[in-house]
């Protein structure tokens, strides 16, 4: 072969690959904001859910030292959220900054607060609690279902990373390795 | 919200999938949402105002049986149309590896994706061949939703991860008004026992149930055994011995409000289906209209009457044993007061399924994942924010 055809192959190798790589920096890019998404997602509901609690301590529907106890998790939790907020991004590394034990002291304190016999009197009774108790149930799904998504998309995450075209290349940049969020999320009352 | 669904499968013909599709748009309009589904459809067809017809399917051979898919460029552009001009806060995909209007709508999607895993029945080798190329799309479903846990063992199997379990919905409330009959309500020491169900299929279980029914008459002589649904009794009656065939009628096919008022005046319905059952709607109907469920225990049968905490919602036995079967009945209908307490967990358990109960869990799904890009907009006017992800590739 000329000179010039080995040049006319050796182009056509390095515009593949070149498409390749930047395809494959794409399809990660992708995948970090969808992690990126799913955790701003789990942070929103997460504080809603410490929200409601708070509410559902407030309205007087629960007896005083579970309303207490209630309301010492709910403020923890939206503490910590809080304190995160003045430092430059709650989202710096993609990783749920240790939230983890908080939150499962919440559920554990909103199992104690609400057995079933507790959850079904203050559907019957109606009113505030009733209402509190509705939006802690909506907002501990959403929980549910956003730490679930979220773990899907780092695990996602953590395999396209873990392929040598990324690594070899650096196609992940600077970028952090998401981890899974892992705490206890179960429904109270039910 | 504004929310585009997809379906892979044409809305001339029946299914499950599009009856799904229809009931949860529906839902969504009436509960001040924006729906619009892209189905398959031939010009012209009837179709509900919000549904946007694609095109007309093909038949062809897939999944080992012929079934109408649309594909190909035109579809492909057609898609990415209807998603441009929705412009939806989330895009619902069902059953997103069907080679139809899914995959070319999950392959064009740039919103957050929603999709909903409904069949239990993939091919293993085709998914593994066709891996490769389908990952990438899979990447971009933000939210998994199976219909089962059939379903959601399949999701885990054949691709990977987990799934959330939303069942199918059930109009329940259709089932619960309905009231007594009767001509098939029981009276003391003459109980009737309801059997639903094609005829002439073997795996709806009448012939487990006919087997049963010498000994059931022998403790309970004046029992009624009704025979609901379509197909030719006289095949059936020829399996009858004498004493069986006097106390069994054969109701033929009834419409909808007469199957719920027959569930509805039942001592005990019997579903002793044999297998090929996926999720169980038939016995969510019977719980829902009040009437004690005795089942064969099918897996799918028995996640469908567990209530966890509450307990078991029907009394099993075990599948095609008409001994077991006899025995379980004879024991049920001499214990009013079990029959009673099966009734009521029956009416809580079957609320569960229902539309209300289901679409929310729905929604629920669809404000995690767009709020999750929703909130990403605000996070971005957070300084520092703009440097949050490697991005050198971007």
């Amino acid at each position: 072969m000329t000179l010039i055809s080995w040049i006319v192959v050796a182009v056509c190798v390095l515009l593949v690959l070149a498409w390749y790589l930047s395809y494959s920096a794409a399809r990660l890019d992708r995948l970090h904001a969808k992690v990126e998404g799913a955790l701003s997602a789990l942070d929103a509901h997460v504080v809603r859910r410490a929200e409601a609690s708070l509410e559902l301590a407030n309205s007087g529907a629960i007896d005083p030292a579970s309303g207490f106890l209630l309301v010492a998790a709910a403020s923890e939790s939206l503490e910590r959220v809080n304190e995160r907020t003045f430092e430059a991004d709650l989202l710096e590394g993609q990783h749920f900054a240790g939230r983890e034990t908080v939150e499962s002291a919440l559920t554990e304190v909103l199992h104690a607060a609400l057995p079933v016999e507790v959850s079904r009197d203050l559907e019957a009774q109606g009113g505030p609690g009733a209402a509190a108790l509705e939006r802690v149930r909506e907002a501990g799904l959403r929980v549910q279902l956003a730490r679930r998504f979220h773990n899907e998309a780092v695990k996602e995450v953590q395999r396209v990373r873990s392929k040598r075209v990324v690594t070899i290349f650096r196609l992940a940049g600077y970028a952090d390795l998401p981890r899974t969020v892992e705490f206890d999320d179960t429904l109270p009352g039910t | 919200m504004k929310i585009g669904l997809v379906s892979p499968y044409s809305f001339d013909v029946p299914g499950g999938v599009q009856f799904h599709i229809r009931d949860l748009a529906e839902y969504l309009i009436q509960h001040g949402h924006e729906a619009s589904v892209l189905a398959p459809a031939d010009e012209g067809t009837d179709l509900p105002r919000y549904v946007v017809p694609a095109g007309r399917a093909v038949p062809i051979r897939y999944n080992g049986s012929t079934a109408r898919l649309l594909f190909g460029p035109v579809a492909a552009a057609k898609v990415g149309r209807w998603l441009d001009e929705g412009d939806f806060d989330v895009v619902h995909i069902h059953e997103p590896l069907a080679p139809s209007l899914s995959l070319l709508a999950l392959w064009a999607a740039t919103r957050p994706v929603v999709a909903t895993f409904h069949t239990s029945n993939v091919r293993s080798r085709v998914m593994q061949a066709a891996y490769p190329l389908l990952r990438p799309s899979l990447e971009k479903i933000h939210g998994r939703i199976a219909v089962s846990e059939d379903a959601r063992r399949t999701v885990t199997t054949h691709i990977g991860g987990d799934a959330v379990v939303i069942p199918n919905g059930v109009d329940t409330a259709a089932f619960a008004r309905a009231s007594k009959d009767p001509r098939w309500s029981g009276a003391p020491g003459r109980p009737t026992i309801v059997f639903l169900g094609r005829i002439d299929e073997p795996r709806k279980g009448l012939p487990v149930l006919s087997a049963a029914m010498p000994a059931i008459l022998d403790a309970v002589p004046g029992a009624r055994l009704l025979v609901v649904g379509p197909g030719s009794a006289e095949a059936a009656r020829a399996r009858l011995s004498e004493p069986v065939l006097a106390a069994t009628e054969f109701l033929g096919a009834l419409s909808d409000e007469d199957k719920a008022s027959a569930l509805a005046s039942a001592d005990l319905y019997i579903a002793p289906h044999t297998g090929g059952e996926s999720f169980g709607i038939v016995l969510v109907e019977a719980m829902a209209a009040g009437a004690p469920v005795l089942a064969s225990d099918l897996a799918a049968f028995q996640r469908v009457l567990d209530g966890g905490r509450t307990g078991m919602a029907g009394a099993l036995f075990a599948n095609e044993s008409p001994h077991d079967l006899a025995a379980r009945a004879v024991e049920l209908l001499g214990d009013p007061t079990r029959l009673h307490a099966l009734s009521e967990l029956g009416r809580e358990r079957a609320r569960v399924f229902d539309w209300a109960v289901v679409a929310k869990e729905i929604l629920a799904v669809y404000d995690t994942v767009a709020g999750g890009s929703r909130q990403r907009e605000v996070t971005r006017l957070r300084p520092g924010a703009d440097r949050r992800r490697g991005g050198e590739h971007t």
